[in-house]
């Protein structure tokens, strides 16, 4: 009687906090665009970042251990669980006798052992090391639970050095019980609801990186307030585990602003407890700082690491696009750099004759319609000095590969700036004409040197129609390796992984194959899907950077620290930021070059020989 | 405080022209049109007072069927409503027979304050504002970079030659033509585009206004601005190459 009087207790306990955070959840407005299926994806993201716990350990190889076996102790248990309460009633159903009884239940202890190995190293990392992500104040909420969860299997295991008459085997069962009983409430109280929602959030995630969803109906202009939150966005949002991942990688919290995106989630979550989802208080102001969501680079580092399948990206451009739909956001960078794409064609604000003079000068055909490859100039490869440096070369390797090419008379910019600081009317307006453009012309498919062109032109202009494929040349460079020259003098090259075509588009080989023909490829310190921004991104390259030290110069020093003699890149946006970051580090600075120009170089045409 | 803002559709800045056949115009099929800059900053002084003092912006805009976009993004931007003059041959008349129509549009409305760019883009006339002022009867001030309300009607800055500024008295109602520059422009967003929809646009054909007449100026011929290449090369040391750039500077360019 008393057990399940204690049971019902803290079943109660649990619901009672768990039934409103699911309220909330539920309550909030449906996600328009969400669709269960294909389900492949997700029964693949949720066996490999659950089950598996792969996320979780390859970001954090130790840590991550640690917490999968506990995870898995926990799962091993649930069994164990459901018998020892049974027992407790007279109903167990494992057999400590039998064979598959004595197999689970010594299965389970090697679990214990592991779990409570992996809970003491937690616990040790998160009050003796304490990383810094971890937040200044220490959670004594988690040092509870480290404590029950290793009660548990030091309970569990010490049950089997006890014989069953001795009366110590009663205190263990109820150590055991009363400290199961008091976890299960604890858990919707704190951060370790994640335990119960995580599994859903990664399941039910939009599943693309940086999933942007289409406004609906004429009342939506992104996250302004409470009634805008979705079920998603509110289900992320109570999932997050405060591990501080995402605050660790990202480049704005780690050069001194504002934003964490830690604290983005968070405070929607205080946002959620306090005023819930139906309210009309403005999202930004009192829960985060107006400015905080653009100082975002939108490199993705934050939605790349997190292990519990927040999409930090859709959350921060919803939070812009709420602010630049409405006209809330004031900034001078901003108002120009819109006003310069309302009329004009791009974002640098130069005349489209600049671009016509370019063409011309550089020798570029024009595409007819009977070349395979319409080559996407883009802002920076049509009006910046260095880009059309950049596409120049590109030319000229395609010239040496004997590939049909042709450049639009007219082009406007992709929209990428526009598209990551929320500005979705000109936005719409830029992936419509281009899109139109494209159709007059016939183009079949698009080669840039721009990641953020491609990325944009192929994922973010589907929602006004059907882009054609469109390849970055790193991935065009790579597909003619065999034919392009190897250059001998084995000059150490350090490439610099851009975040649109790594982390967006899922490209890291491609580009590094194409510096190996042009010399000793060296690794930064941070490399692949864990490469640091160069801060041009999600429209800061034309905001500037106010506060703070800059990115650009963060992850410059860490380039030319590799001693490499030529840092590589493959954006031009990065070499631009990079341009500038390098000039302070006087005559000894490495050269900037981009893979193009690494391949160009080593035509034969160049061979004074 | 109502306040009328008399703009113009222009073709776009970064748009290709080319003169028409008969050498009389430019060619307008296939252009993209925007609003004339100066109008733009006409547009934001009006906004801004409205949102100081209160009151209703409208705009007027006289031209054909494709004016409608340019309307549209003005109310967008915070224009409470707008008057069409329906007129597809406006290139027929001289700027005193587009003030005309200006003027019989505004004046039934009695408004406080009319605005106006300086100049269009186009043609850069620079009178269509001061006609308007003289059609009305209004007193006018031009090149004005700042508009303030007071007790007894408007202190406005004038730009003047050589970064000379002056300030200006004048009673309401009046006729002001806006410099480019004195404010900072605001960005189209989604939300206005829509309540833009809402938004009253009242067509009226240039006819019922005014009725043609000759025009007292024609234009005769349009040609694209010849290119010539002045660039000079300045040699010697630096040294050197400053002091032949300062005496160039002086005494060519007389700029310094």
């Amino acid at each position: 009687m008393l057990l399940v009087a204690l049971v019902v207790a803290s079943g109660a306990g649990f619901w009672s906090r768990f039934g409103v955070v699911l309220g909330k959840i539920l309550k909030s407005k449906k996600d328009a665009s969400f669709h269960l299926f294909p389900i492949g994806k997700r029964i693949w993201d949720f066996v490999w970042e659950v089950v598996l716990q792969a996320k979780v350990i390859r970001q954090r190889p130790l840590p991550g251990l640690a917490h999968a076996a506990v995870f898995w102790g926990f799962c091993a248990f649930v069994l164990v669980t459901l018998n020892h309460f049974a027992v407790g009633l007279g109903l167990g159903f494992l057999d400590p006798e039998g064979s598959f009884g004595r197999f689970y239940f010594y299965l389970a202890a090697a679990f214990a052992l592991a779990c409570a190995t992996g809970i003491l190293g937690l616990f040790v990392r998160r009050f003796l090391i304490r990383p810094k992500w971890l937040g200044e104040k220490l959670s004594y909420q988690s040092g509870i639970i480290a404590f029950l969860i290793f009660l548990l299997m030091a309970t569990y295991l010490a049950s089997f050095f006890v014989a069953d008459a001795n009366p110590a085997t009663r205190v263990l069962w109820w150590v055991h019980t009363l400290a199961l009983l008091t976890f299960l409430p604890i858990i919707p109280h704190t951060k370790h609801l994640h335990l119960v929602l995580s599994p859903a959030t990664v399941f039910l995630s939009r599943g693309g990186f940086s999933q942007i969803p289409a406004l609906v109906g004429d009342e939506d202009f992104g996250l302004i307030a409470g009634t805008d939150l979705t079920q998603l966005v509110s289900l992320q949002a109570y999932s997050c585990v405060e591990c501080g991942r995402c605050t660790e990688h990202c480049p704005a919290a780690n050069t001194g602003k504002l934003l964490n995106p830690k604290e983005i989630i968070l405070g929607l979550r205080g946002y959620l407890n306090d005023l819930g989802p139906a309210a009309s208080e403005p999202l930004l102001g009192m829960y985060n700082a107006e400015e905080a969501p653009f100082q975002c680079t939108t490199c993705g580092a934050c939605e790349f690491q997190c292990p519990v399948g927040i999409e930090h990206l859709p959350i921060l451009v919803g939070l812009r696009r709420g602010a630049v739909n409405t006209g809330a956001w004031e900034n001078d960078y901003g108002a120009k750099l819109f006003l310069a794409l309302e009329h004009g064609s791009n974002s640098l604000g130069l005349p489209a004759s600049d671009r016509d003079k370019f063409i011309e000068k550089a020798g570029l055909p024009l595409f007819d319609g009977t070349q395979e490859y319409c080559l996407w100039l883009g802002c920076m490869g049509g009006y910046d000095p260095k880009g059309r440096e950049i596409v120049a070369d590109l030319a000229r390797v395609m010239n040496y590969l004997g590939a049909s090419y042709g450049v639009l008379r007219k082009e406007k910019c992709t929209g990428d700036p526009v598209r990551r600081l929320g500005n979705d009317l000109l936005f719409q307006q830029l992936a419509e004409e281009n899109l139109k453009t494209l159709a007059e012309n016939k183009v079949k498919r698009i080669v840039t040197i721009c990641p953020h062109c491609v990325r944009t032109i192929q994922e973010d202009w589907k929602d006004y129609g059907t882009p054609p494929p469109v390849e970055h040349h790193s991935e065009f460079l790579a597909r003619f390796a065999d034919k392009l020259p190897k250059q001998r003098d084995g000059e150490t090259i350090v490439f610099h992984d851009p975040c649109y075509l790594g982390r967006y588009r899922n490209v890291y080989d491609e580009p590094r194959s194409v510096v190996a023909l042009a010399g000793e490829l060296v690794e930064a310190p941070r490399n692949h899907e864990r490469s640091f921004c160069c801060g041009a991104g999600g429209g800061l390259a034309f905001l500037g950077e106010e506060t703070g030290e800059r990115v650009s110069h963060v992850r410059a020093a860490e380039l030319v620290a590799t001693g490499a003699k030529t840092v590589g890149t493959a954006c031009p946006f990065c070499n631009s930021m990079f341009r500038d970051a390098l000039a302070e580090s006087g005559d000894g600075a490495p050269q900037l070059m981009d893979i193009a120009q690494l391949t160009a170089r080593g035509l034969p045409e160049n061979d004074p020989s | 405080m109502k306040i009328i803002v008399a703009i113009k559709q222009v073709p776009e800045r970064d748009a290709q022209v080319r003169i028409e056949a008969a050498g009389k115009w430019i060619e307008e099929a296939g252009l993209q049109w925007a609003l004339n800059e100066s109008d733009a900053y006409a547009l934001e002084e009006a906004l801004q007072l409205k949102e100081k003092h209160g009151g209703e912006v409208v705009v007027v805009s006289a031209g054909p069927e494709r004016v409608g976009s340019t309307i549209r993004e003005s109310l967008a931007k915070g224009a409470d409503r707008a008057i069409h003059i329906d007129s597809a041959d406006l290139g027929n008349r001289d700027a005193l027979g587009v003030a005309r129509l200006l003027a019989a549009a505004v004046k039934p409305e009695n408004p406080d304050l009319v605005l106006t760019g300086l100049q269009s883009d186009d043609l850069g006339l620079g009178q269509t504002g001061v006609i308007l002022a003289e059609l009305l009867g209004l007193p006018h001030a031009s090149l004005i970079l700042h508009v303030e309300k007071t007790e007894s009607g408007l202190t406005v800055k004038r730009e003047l030659e050589e970064g000379w500024f002056q300030t200006v008295e004048l009673p309401t109602p009046a006729v002001l033509t806006i410099q480019s520059g004195g404010n900072k422009l605001r960005y189209a967003t989604l939300m206005g585009i829509k309540k833009a929809k809402t938004k009253e646009v009242r067509v009226v054909a240039a006819s019922e206004l005014a009725p043609d007449s000759a025009p007292v100026v024609v234009l005769e011929r349009v040609a694209i601005p010849t290119k010539q290449k002045s660039t000079q090369m300045l040699g010697g040391s630096a040294k050197e190459a400053a002091a032949a750039l300062v005496e160039k500077l002086k005494f060519e360019a007389r700029v310094l």
